[in-house]
């Protein structure tokens, strides 16, 4: 009797915990969207304030657009694709006017361009993308909310050193300082996994194309097992607290190892980034 | 009957427990893949092939706000134009060693090897001393042929020789700039090299170092005001 009591409130104590973790992390998240942290979309009457160009011209419209229409689907397709460019053009040129380097990330030509001023410096070619599978869930206009001001960095840790330097003492004379000089060589590259937090939970994961030594592989899965111990804890803190976090897409890439260097080496230390998809 | 009630409790009791560890071993898996479940990652190409609207979109008069959006584009179109260089301009990877020369509509006319900033600190008492090209967007302040080089403290101080005065005619060497130098800023800049060999490593103390021919194509494409973009 005392056995069959026992088995009744264990089993029915689990089985709450079960369903409870099965609505909250799996059934809430697919059914109500998971929204994406938004970002403050600017309206195109806002960015008429801010241009003189064309203003009169722009808000003439505007005041028509209460006029109702029927529209096909291919005009709405072609509309979002407009729009989805012209935020994304206004997020370039926000940075442009910035003094610091940018990445743009554009996934549906599979390149990423390092620019400065408008100006591209490097481009590569990205082997290999991908992206969340929870960002299948969004609507178009939630994701246009999402991408519609540049992603700037919050965390960033790589394989690799930023900067190195190597540090010389002086020579006490002419005679220590001809010991010293010797014949410069290229520093040898070490390989690159690249893990970058943006803010509105975006995460970008640059990795090498080439495969990477005994050393590499080291280095590359105990930062790649640190991170899936974060989504874990993530996971159980958002069971915990009973409060369903945004979801945390994800972008994987994979570019060459020298791409890699220059964009983890040249980017600043907290930099922005366009996102095209 | 007895002894068949007394065969079947041991089962009841293994039945008893399994089900409660079986339902533990569940929620743990969940936890453990629901973070993969909702963030893994799948070709980027099958996800975005439709586009929708949402309703209010749909009764905003949509060819209206396309023509409007069209305008927006092109207006930041030619703001983002208006950024770029109108002069010939020189971008130089210090990761590479590589430099490349490109014409006012971006497009590169030359490019080749370089050397720039060997990212060493010189220790010397209490003095550090930093070798290292700086990056951003730079500006051609003035262009000399055979320009002198004035030696710095630490020219000196790398070579273990005595700090000279100011104005000692030992800082003047004439040959280490090479045919043509062109400034940038705070003393860095773009000229020759005696050591050619070196060209596509990081071996100097923050100027960038061109080959011969190189220099000599980007000394005549260069004017004064041209952009010098490091990265």
């Amino acid at each position: 009797m005392k056995n069959k009591l026992t088995f009744w409130i264990i089993t029915s104590v689990l089985s709450i915990i079960v369903i409870y973790a099965l609505v909250s992390t799996v059934l809430m998240p697919v059914l109500t969207k998971n929204p994406l942290p938004k970002a403050i979309l600017r309206t195109t009457d806002d960015k008429e304030k801010s241009s003189k160009i064309d203003n009169k011209e722009i808000k003439d419209e505007a005041n028509t657009d209460s006029n109702v229409s029927s529209n096909s689907k291919e005009d709405k397709m072609k509309y979002f694709e407009l729009r989805k460019k012209e935020v994304l053009l206004h997020s370039r040129l926000e940075l442009a006017n910035e003094d610091s380097m940018y990445l743009v990330l554009d996934l549906t030509n599979n390149t990423a361009f390092l620019e400065m001023k408008g100006v591209m410096l490097h481009e590569c070619k990205i082997v290999e993308s991908t992206v969340s599978n929870s960002i299948k869930m969004y609507h178009t206009e939630a994701l246009l909310n999402w991408i519609a001001e540049p992603f700037m960095v919050k965390h960033v840790e790589a394989t690799i050193p930023k900067i190195e330097y190597i540090e010389k003492i002086a020579p006490k004379d002419s005679i220590e300082a001809n010991k010293i000089s010797a014949e410069p060589a290229a520093a040898k590259r070490g390989d690159v996994f690249i893990v970058m937090d943006f803010d509105r939970n975006l995460r970008l994961v640059i990795s090498q194309s080439e495969l990477p030594d005994d050393e590499g592989k080291k280095i590359i899965s105990v930062m790649k097992r640190k991170y899936q111990e974060i989504e874990v804890r993530r996971s159980l803190q958002s069971l915990i607290k009973f409060n369903r976090e945004p979801a945390m897409p994800q972008i994987n890439i994979v570019v060459s190892k020298s791409d890699a260097t220059i964009f983890y080496k040249s980017l600043p230390v907290r930099p922005k980034m366009v996102l095209q998809m | 009957m007895e002894i068949e009630e007394k065969n079947k409790r041991p089962f009841l009791n293994v039945i008893i427990w399994i089900i409660p560890v079986l339902l533990f071993c569940v929620f743990s898996l969940m936890i453990l893949f629901t973070p993969a479940f909702q963030n893994s990652a799948y070709k980027v190409k099958s996800l975005f092939t439709g586009f929708q609207a949402s309703e209010e979109t749909a009764n905003d008069g949509i060819e209206k706000l396309a023509i409007r959006s069209q305008r927006n584009i092109n207006i930041i179109e030619s703001k983002l134009n208006n950024l770029k260089p109108v002069k010939p301009y020189i971008v130089v990877n210090t990761t590479e060693n590589r430099f490349s020369l490109r014409n006012a509509n971006g497009d590169t006319v030359r490019t080749g090897g370089c050397s720039t900033g060997k990212n060493e600190v010189l220790i010397a008492g209490k003095k550090r001393i930093l070798f290292k090209t700086p990056k951003g967007m730079f500006t051609v302040l003035n262009k000399q042929e055979n320009r002198p080089w004035i030696k710095p403290d630490w020219a000196f101080i790398e070579d273990g020789l005595p700090i000279p005065s100011a104005r000692s005619a030992s800082r003047i060497d004439y040959n280490t700039l090479g045919d043509y130098a062109l400034s940038i800023g705070d003393g860095y800049m773009l000229h020759g090299t005696l050591y050619q060999r070196f060209l596509g490593l990081p071996v100097t103390h923050g100027c960038v170092r061109l080959g011969d021919k190189d220099l000599d194509v980007i000394y005549h494409t260069l004017s004064k005001g041209s952009k010098v973009f490091i990265y």
